[in-house]
């Protein structure tokens, strides 16, 4: 089945594909990239823009400029401005000019300079190289075809176009920051001598670059007031390229819609998930660190300079591993024991009538209205009377009465949501109330039940407030107490106590990982059975 | 009827739950105490393997047999809620180390030291410290440890400036428009902290240094005095001119600490374990102390910091006596300059008793000019059974302040709930 | 709603009956003392009184911080249960399609739940401190920033930075009770309205909002009830200083109560919340049930 209209409509794309590329090594060949390396600089105190004085030395610079301009450089004058008011209520102003040399690149003279940034270009435009080769490729004798009759090694190549734009795409910002890093951050460590490893190659590098390797030892003299500025027009690049990429979805799955759809959906779960990841990064780099490194006032580091492993031996000197067990213990427990009472209260809720079943609710959510912050003194002299203070069993306790109204709001929605035909069905085939709920009810409602049982197991494993006052000795501690010995009067130290959060944070996730895969087993299970 | 069991067997395993856990053996007595956390070591002595391989809580049973420990090591953050929920409870713990006492002895829940505390230990304590803890003529509390607060700069910062630590308020602002000057204001020229953990500090600091202070010499509360009110006028102007660190609402002595390790804060004040909290973070500082600038024409006076150890009444006690005789041989225990010399020079902080002072001194001699600076300090009124409320009342007065309320107006409110 | 099978009479309250011992022993008691002692005298230390009528609430109503705290209470609630509600829709809806990476990305989800909330303040409070936080650090070694920002400057941006930390732990929940009941709706039904040439937002509106409409109720409410009595957030980052601008209600009752000892006037504050909190979730709670009679 070929078809002119889907040839003519490939044709198209395809040019509009090719019109994104060289638009792209266009805006590459352009100057975009201009660097400023002051040649002059004067101070000028208690000047205030505007006024006489500062006139006065405006004109002085204009001349030095002047001077530079007849000789044949590119200069600029720049200006900042300084003002700050003291307490004496008096306002002083510092004016400082810089007469800057300016220098002007385009993209292409960064490659095969040595810069991070000149392998990431490189790798860009191989990229862009390769997305036209696949498309072609893929192209070849099949532009007539619609898209759902691709042959299967066809539609592989037209894919790969489209991974390669995408890459190329995300690499456009990756070159962006990297000068940013290189030509600014790297530069005022290096020139606050906060860091010197790599430095002679770093100002040789630059000399090439700028000054054809002319400069020397100078090099680091006549750098010292670079400043970079990338023009707004290089994120331009990210804008053509995009338009090839519309262009070869387009070529791939003959319509843009579903594509840029699914495009949408993945940047989005991309972004949401790095935003979640982004303080357990922060938690895991910290753990790592040793205590001074924790304090990195000079921002040097990014990641430790070295991953003290020993960081975790020490905290399971000091008990971690305790805490962890007591926490386990408790949360387990109170899962249980709230499951154990919601699921019987909550199918009540949900499937019989009865006098009092609104008082009931009323009564199970006003429960939750009292903040266990609120309520100390209470639980502490309830424990007294019931001597399960300072028990892990009365912390169980509490923390299943706590969570019965989540457990059995969460599953009255649940039942609620499913139709109570199946069951009916099970009691006429002769199993009784419990046995329907066992048999029928509970596989059908399990993803329902799991988000009960993690969220109880959550809140009990990270209850704090009343773990405090209810528990008073050192083995009896739940993790989220034992954690607090790492802030102490005299110090907090952050790499401890991230890495016992660590420990923490890690059991739950992974007990949720293993439920997830029974959640949709238990889905289908219960699809098929009903 | 399955449901029927099913129903039973639930209220059975609440109940199960519920029967009580343990009795204690009824010849022994069994001390609750709770001890606040100073350091990172804290746990680890009394509980862990601190003590030289032991810890505190084994070696005292071991040499008192009879008496069991109920110890527990809080964080300064849970104690007060944990002490006042145990209070509430009628389940006080039988020894508190903590800062407060007046509250406690006013409302008759503290045994007078001299019922418990043995004659020879309550004779070791400093004279100066034990008068720190009297209401109406009674000693309450002993001082368990004490800090001392002074100047510290970086000598390199002040050095490359040129300019000399100030010792006044007008110098002190000079030296901090220098600092700022030279270093485009990469470096906070003064550290201030008004956060609700140790406003009160900050508060001592700035109206001491001005003839001010909590109370008037009559000993009455006095917090809008006019000297007060220009104190903290004068600290709130150095926020306002850009000399200090930027969030002190929030900026707690920890931060202001790792600052100064870093060499990002040129001066600040801070208690005498500085040096090792420096060291600790791999920081290397040159530093040196001095004393707290005061405003033009009055005197600076240090400001010393103290902790206490007292002991509750427990009516329910069936011995009261073999009760009384526990504590002191626990107080005997702790102070014992085979276990407490230990301590103290753990957390780094200055002793409470004379026997502790000739050891601590061999083992760092820079402790006997800590000594001097001790002798000279006022201490907060921590006997004044308002303290609490002063103490968070001048906290939120400078915090308003802050965000441009009139001090004047703050203090006068402060003044008046107080005396009302 | 019955399932017209013969039951006695008191069949239903059996089933009750653990979840309501538990309840009652362990909540319901707690609570009535903190109705009790409102209305005691409550002395600094904690010692409990006689009984002394309303004074305590009188107190508590005229406090100098009362009207502060008030609405940071309803901007926190507000701001925290509406924009977590919203985003973890949105992101229920994503993950409830199908892609590559799906499992994944929800084990992902669930870390900030996962993680205790005193832990992750903290996180937060070290990720955002302005002379060594993490978000400087990657923000300028990776050239975005060219100087340090002074993140939290003023005391009105710590406590949108508390709201978002707020924010960020409720979505996990919120996104995980709306998936359960996405997940039980029937594909039939979508495909039936795909044939009725349902669009988009018709799908929306009649099909996925009615069936998540039970979990959406509980995890709202929930949500209201939980994040109104949240505290470790605001105690770790601010501790409500400056001068409780930043304090909600919770935090707010328990500095009186352990920093400033006025233990009357937070226990009569916790109860004046409880009223609050009983009448907004009442309400909402009897309006959707209403509705859901009448199904």
């Amino acid at each position: 089945m070929r078809f002119p209209e889907v040839k003519q409509q490939n044709r198209k794309m395809l040019i509009l594909f090719l019109a994104g590329l060289i638009l792209t090594l266009i805006l590459m060949s352009l100057p975009l990239y201009s660097f400023d390396i002051g040649i002059y600089t004067k101070k000028s105190a208690n000047t205030f823009v505007g006024d006489e004085k500062y006139q006065t030395v405006r004109a002085e610079v204009e001349e030095v400029a002047e001077d530079y301009r007849a000789q044949g450089f590119d200069v600029e004058i720049q200006e900042s401005v300084l003002e700050r008011v003291n307490s004496k209520g008096k306002t002083t102003s510092l004016v400082t000019f810089t007469v800057a040399q300016r220098y002007s690149r385009n993209l292409f003279s960064f490659l095969g300079k040595g810069f991070p940034s000149s392998t990431v270009l490189a790798a860009m435009l191989v990229l862009m190289l390769l997305a036209l080769i696949l498309e072609l490729a893929g192209l070849k004798g099949t532009d007539d075809l619609l898209p759902r009759y691709l042959d299967k090694r066809t539609a592989r190549l037209r894919s790969g176009a489209i991974a390669a734009l995408v890459l190329a795409l995300l690499l456009v910002p990756v070159f962006i920051l990297m000068n940013n890093v290189f030509f600014f951050r790297r530069l005022s460590l290096y020139s606050a001598g906060l860091i010197t490893e790599g430095k002679d190659i770093f100002f040789a590098r630059l000399d090439r670059f700028f000054f054809d390797g002319q400069m020397g030892e100078n090099a680091e003299e006549a750098l010292a007031g670079l400043k970079i500025n990338h023009s707004p027009m290089l994120w331009l690049m990210m804008l053509t390229l995009f338009v090839s990429f519309v262009a070869a979805i387009s070529l791939r799955h003959g319509e843009i819609k579903s594509g840029l759809l699914r495009g949408a959906l993945y940047v989005f779960v991309v972004i949401v998930c790095l935003i979640t990841l982004y303080p357990y990064y922060v938690m895991t780099i910290t753990a790592f660190r040793s205590n001074a490194e924790t304090l990195d006032m000079y921002f040097l580091h990014m990641t430790p300079t070295k991953w003290l492993w020993s960081n975790l031996t020490d905290i399971v000197q000091r008990g971690v591993p305790r805490y962890l067990l007591n926490s386990l213990f408790v949360a387990g427990g109170a899962t249980a024991l709230a499951m154990l009472c919601g699921i019987p209260a909550a199918y009540a809720m949900a499937r019989m009538n009865f006098v009092g079943k609104k008082a009931f609710l009323g009564f199970v959510i006003m429960s939750q209205m009292f903040s266990p912050v609120v309520l100390l003194i209470g639980i502490s002299q309830l424990m007294n009377t019931l001597h399960l203070n300072n028990t892990l069993w009365g912390l169980m306790l509490i923390n299943a009465a706590f969570n019965q109204a989540f457990a059995i709001w969460l599953l009255r929605g649940t039942f609620v949501s499913i139709s109570s035909e199946m069951e009916q069905a099970a009691m006429i085939d002769g199993c009784g109330t419990v046995g329907a709920l066992l048999k029928v009810l509970l596989p059908v409602s399990a993803p329902g039940i799991v988000t009960a049982l993690i969220f109880v197991f959550i809140n009990a494993w990270n209850e704090y407030t009343i773990a405090t006052v209810l528990i008073s000795t050192a083995q009896n501690r739940p993790i989220t107490v034992g954690i607090t010995q790492f802030s102490s009067f005299n110090m907090i130290e952050w790499q401890y106590m991230f890495a016992a959060s660590l420990l923490a944070t890690i059991p739950v996730v992974i007990l949720f990982m293993s439920i997830e895969k029974h959640l949709t087993a238990g889905l289908t299970s219960g699809g098929v059975k009903g | 009827m399955k449901k029927k069991i099913f129903a039973l067997f639930l209220i059975v395993a609440l109940m199960v739950c519920m029967v009580p856990a343990a009795f204690a053996a009824d010849d022994e007595i069994t001390l609750d105490v709770i001890i606040c956390q100073y350091g990172p070591n804290t746990n680890d002595w009394f509980l862990g393997k601190g003590m030289d391989g032991s810890n505190f809580v084994e070696k005292f049973e071991a040499a008192n047999p009879g008496i069991k420990l109920n110890l527990d090591v809080v964080s300064w953050n849970d104690v007060y809620t944990e002490v006042d929920t145990r209070i509430a409870n009628n389940n006080a713990p039988d020894i508190l180390n903590i800062d407060v006492f007046a509250n406690y002895a006013n409302e008759g829940l503290l045994m007078p030291v001299k019922d418990y505390c043995p004659d020879d230990l309550f004779e070791d304590f400093f004279p100066s410290f034990i008068e720190q803890s009297v209401i109406d003529d009674t000693v309450w509390a002993v001082p368990d440890l004490a800090s001392a607060r002074a100047l510290f700069y970086n000598v390199d910062i002040l050095k490359e400036v040129g300019v000399e630590v100030p010792t006044t308020w007008a110098e002190l602002q000079d030296v901090s428009q220098a600092i700022i000057d030279f270093y485009d204001g990469e470096i906070y020229p003064w550290g201030i902290d008004m956060t609700t953990d140790e406003g009160q500090a900050a508060f001592a600091y700035y109206t001491w240094g001005n003839g001010g202070g909590f109370v008037d010499e009559k000993g009455e509360w006095a917090v809008n005095s006019p000297e007060n009110v220009e104190a903290i006028e004068y600290a709130i102007s150095l926020i306002e001119d850009g000399y200090t660190n930027p969030n002190p609402a929030t900026q707690t002595r920890y931060d202001l600490q790792d600052m100064f390790a870093a060499g990002k804060l040129a001066m600040l004040i801070a208690p005498n374990q500085l040096p090792t909290y420096v060291a600790d973070k791999g920081g290397e500082i040159n530093m040196a102390t001095a004393g707290l600038p005061a405003n033009e024409g009055k005197t600076s006076s240090s400001v010393g910091v103290m902790d206490r150890v007292m002991a509750f009444k427990d009516e329910a006690a069936p011995d009261q006596e073999a009760r009384n005789e526990a504590i002191g041989k626990f107080l005997k225990f702790f102070y014992d300059p085979e276990n407490y010399v230990g301590w103290v020079s753990m957390e780094g902080f200055l002793p409470a008793v004379n026997s502790a002072v000739e050891a601590l001194v061999k083992a760092d001699p820079s402790f006997e000019a800590w000594l001097d600076v001790l002798g000279g300090c006022q201490f907060y009124p921590a006997a004044k059974a308002e303290w609490d409320q002063v103490k968070q009342g001048v906290i939120a007065a400078e915090q308003n302040a802050l965000t441009g309320a009139d001090v004047q107006a703050e203090l006068d409110a402060l003044q008046a709930e107080l005396t009302k | 709603m019955n399932t017209g099978l013969n039951r006695t009479k008191w069949e239903p309250y059996i089933w009750l009956l653990p979840s309501l011992l538990l309840i009652s022993i362990f909540v319901v008691f707690p609570i009535l003392i903190v109705f009790k002692l409102s209305f005691s005298e409550i002395s600094k230390a904690g010692v409990i009184g006689g009984f002394v009528g309303f004074d305590n609430y009188v107190e508590a109503v005229h406090l100098p911080a009362f009207k502060t705290v008030m609405l940071n209470t309803l901007w926190w609630v507000l701001s925290v249960v509406v924009l977590s509600t919203v985003l973890g829709f949105i992101i229920a809806m994503v993950l409830n399609q199908k892609f590559r990476g799906r499992k994944i990305a929800r084990s992902i989800l669930v870390f900030p739940w996962a993680t205790s909330l005193v832990i992750q303040a903290s996180v937060w409070n070290y990720i955002i401190k302005y002379e060594y936080g993490n978000l400087n650090n990657v923000l300028l070694n990776l050239g975005i920033i060219q100087q340090a920002i002074n993140w939290r400057s003023s005391y009105q941006i710590e406590f949108v930075w508390e709201c978002w930390v707020g924010i960020f732990v409720t979505v996990p929940f919120v996104t995980f009770c709306v998936l359960s009941g996405l997940q039980s709706i029937d594909d039939s039904l979508y495909e039936a309205a795909i044939m009725d040439g349902a669009g988009f937002w018709d799908k929306l509106r009649h099909v996925t909002l009615p069936m998540v409409k039970p979990s959406l109720t509980v995890s709202t409410v929930l949500n209201i009830i939980y994040v109104f009595n949240s505290f470790p957030i605001v105690y770790t980052m601010t501790k409500g200083a400056p001068a409780h601008k930043t304090d909600t209600m919770i935090t707010y009752l328990y500095m009186l109560s352990f920093y400033e000892r006025k233990k009357g006037p937070a226990t009569a504050l916790s109860v004046i919340g409880f009223l609050i909190l009983c009448l907004c979730a009442g309400i909402y709670m009897i309006s959707v049930m209403r509705k859901e009679e009448q199904l």
